[in-house]
């Protein structure tokens, strides 16, 4: 056989080629990404669309000169309800575009047929997910300006009064978090291959549990429990408190510990579901059916 | 289509001395870069019993398992740089046979190596070593062009990239590619999207390839075209697995072929060896049009046919059927009356040299496409 044939990067891999792995992965992503012209309404007119519902709705109900609105302020420690909503919303809508991209990112490669291409490679399995994530995440956080920068101008909401280094603490570890999240829901998409209804339910679940248009403290006792044990209520309530109320560690530390310990369990469950769906997928068979 | 006669469905045996001539057992003396044994997979499927209540759906009670054999046991060995052909129908267990070699598939017993790694306990070795073409056309991004492709898989399989560089523009240039390689891929015809594949399998300069129907759904010209370029793979010292329910594919491309069917390898030699031990018999080939498929009994019991199969090709409309018989002079004109007196007109008939069609026939009692 041709000697040549033998070449070095048989030997092993480096945390320098799963590096350089994880970087094309994200640079692949984001040149499909740029290719779909949906990309202009997924970044620039969605974060504007949905809280404006509820934005015309508080305003209805609280009046001419928010005179309803004194509730309001003892729940949540605030009379500007855009703001409430805006900042809810936004968290929510990240949750949800995750569990869309990151949810859907091995399911889209599997209906395309390049999940087994992919899977083919020595990359670790851990590197796939990570680069596919990389680019959705750098996505969400323009998401996430934009949004500030479309309220800010549309409506005069003014987020960046408070304590933004506590509210970016809270950010920053929801990230693991939400990535977890949406890694074990990536497993479950690739193992029943429907998305749409546990979206719809997941999705559901955050919005009506977690406050995001509204103060928890409005739910039934029962629905408060399991608002409790959801990381989302944690992190919309830390960021608010930041940054509606200029809340300090003090106040916040009991937030951010929770997070904290979700942000390691998270990815750590998420993980652990994907391997097991990954060698469940791998007895069956069914790892590039569609 | 028309459906097949009874006989077709329930293939006699072969008969033990046939398989034993043609059963291949490794030798540990050669050199094998692709050494398999006994390599199994069952499929086990748990599904709620029909009569099962919603709760006991729900609750995964009252379920029956249905178990289905894809790969019966197959033992084979390749050497370095040979071409070996896994020929069977659809469904006779190669996809699943080159799935569980490309560690896509979890093999439920056996085991096997490549490139001297074991494909159970060092998987990722065996990727390393391995170039595989499993989906086609599919298996690369349509939104990206020939060149974002192949630097993307190059990273996958950890190439540096000065060396990624490189080969990415070596193999735009050999695969002929070179002049749209930075067009998307979706603008490509199949047989450019094919290379593209190929190309991705050859990235990492892998000693063994793996190809699953590579000429499937291409023109002739450019399953031409890319017979050749397996023919090149081989020349470079790379050893070639590829499956194919193309007889002429393997009789081309095959240095060694193994005959599957119900997910056991029935035969296996090369291709000349294996249409030599069928050398004896005649193989008459006749195109029926308005054929009576309940003649068939009647033709197998004319004297001296051995074996026969019956196809309806629907791009002819014609049937298309194949006797067997060691003494053709005595039994074509038998056939012949006995269809023309049943309205069948003949429209093309020949004895033949065997081909590796025939040798599965002469085996299993059916044709390669049925």
């Amino acid at each position: 056989m041709d000697t040549h044939i033998a070449e070095p990067w048989r030997a092993g891999r480096s945390l320098a080629t799963e590096l350089r792995a994880v970087l094309m992965i994200a640079r692949k992503e984001w040149m499909i990404f740029r290719r779909y012209p949906s990309w202009v309404i997924a970044l620039f007119i969605w974060p504007v669309l949905m809280p404006l519902a509820y934005i015309f709705t508080a305003q209805a109900l609280g009046g001419p000169g928010g005179e309803s609105l004194t509730r309001f302020q003892q729940l949540t420690g605030t009379r500007d309800y855009a703001a409430f909503i805006v900042l809810g919303s936004i968290l929510w809508m990240w949750l949800n575009m995750t569990l869309w991209d990151v949810g859907m990112y091995l399911r889209n490669e599997q209906m395309h047929g390049t999940l087994e291409s992919n899977w083919l490679c020595p990359t670790w399995r851990v590197s796939l997910i990570l680069g596919g994530a990389l680019t959705k995440l750098l996505v969400s956080v323009a998401f996430i300006l934009i949004s500030l920068l479309e309220f800010r101008v549309l409506l005069g909401v003014h987020l960046l009064a408070g304590n933004v280094g506590l509210a970016l603490l809270a950010l920053l570890l929801t990230i693991p978090i939400v990535h977890g999240i949406g890694i074990a829901f990536a497993s479950l998409v690739l193992r029943f291959k429907e998305a749409n209804a546990m979206v719809f339910l997941v999705r559901g679940i955050f919005m009506i549990f977690c406050g995001i248009t509204f103060p928890v403290a409005v739910l039934p006792g029962w629905m408060q429990v399991i608002a409790a044990v959801l990381p989302l209520t944690y992190a919309i309530h830390a960021v608010r408190a930041a940054l509606l109320a200029n809340a300090g560690w003090a106040e916040l530390s009991a937030d951010l510990l929770v997070l904290g310990a979700y942000a390691i369990a998270a990815p750590l469950l998420g993980y652990i579901l994907f391997g097991i769906v990954e060698r469940g997928a791998r007895r069956r068979g069914d790892l590039g059916q569609y | 289509m028309a459906s097949s006669a009874p006989v077709l469905e329930f293939p006699p045996p072969v008969p033990a001395d046939v398989l034993a001539a043609h059963l291949y057992t490794p030798s540990r003396a050669e050199q094998l870069i692709v050494d398999v044994h006994d390599l199994r997979k069952v499929f086990v499927k748990r599904r709620s019993a029909p009569d099962a209540s919603m709760w006991q759906r729900l609750a995964l009670r009252a379920q029956r398992t249905d178990e289905r054999v894809a790969v019966a046991g197959v033992s084979f060995g390749i050497a370095e740089g040979e071409i070996f052909g896994l020929l069977g129908p659809n469904g006779a267990g190669k996809t699943t046979t080159i799935r569980m070699l490309s560690t896509l598939l979890q093999p439920s017993a056996g085991r096997a190596t490549i490139n001297g790694y074991d494909l159970a306990s060092q998987p990722d070795m065996v990727r390393r070593n391995l170039g595989a073409v499993l989906t086609g056309e599919r298996s690369i991004y349509w939104k990206l062009s020939a060149r974002e492709n192949l630097e993307y898989f190059a990273a996958l399989y950890h190439l540096p990239p000065a060396i990624a560089r490189r080969r990415v523009a070596e193999l735009l240039e050999r695969l002929d590619l070179a002049s749209r390689a930075n067009d998307p891929v979706e603008g490509y015809s199949s047989g450019m999207k094919q290379r593209v594949a190929i190309a991705k399998a050859l990235l990492a300069n892998p000693p063994v390839v793996l190809l699953d129907e590579p000429t499937i759904g291409l023109d002739p010209q450019s399953a031409r075209n890319l017979r050749e370029l397996i023919l090149e793979i081989k020349r470079e010292g790379r050893t070639v697995l590829l499956t194919t329910h193309y007889m002429e594919e393997a009789d081309l491309l095959c240095d060694r072929v193994g005959i599957i069917d119900l997910g056991k390898i029935i035969a296996l030699d090369t291709p000349a060896a294996l249409k030599r031990s069928i050398r004896q018999l005649d193989v008459m080939q006749l195109e029926v049009e308005a054929f009576d498929e309940a003649l068939m009994p009647e033709l197998e019991a004319l004297p001296g046919v051995q074996q026969s199969a019956v196809r309806y090709r629907d791009d002819e409309r014609v049937w298309s059927l194949a006797l067997h018989s060691t003494d053709s002079r005595a039994v074509l004109p038998r056939a012949i009356a006995l269809i023309t007196a049943h309205s069948g007109r003949i429209r093309h008939m020949a004895v033949a040299e065997p081909s590796l069609e025939d040798v599965f026939i002469a085996l299993t009692g059916k044709q390669l496409r049925d």
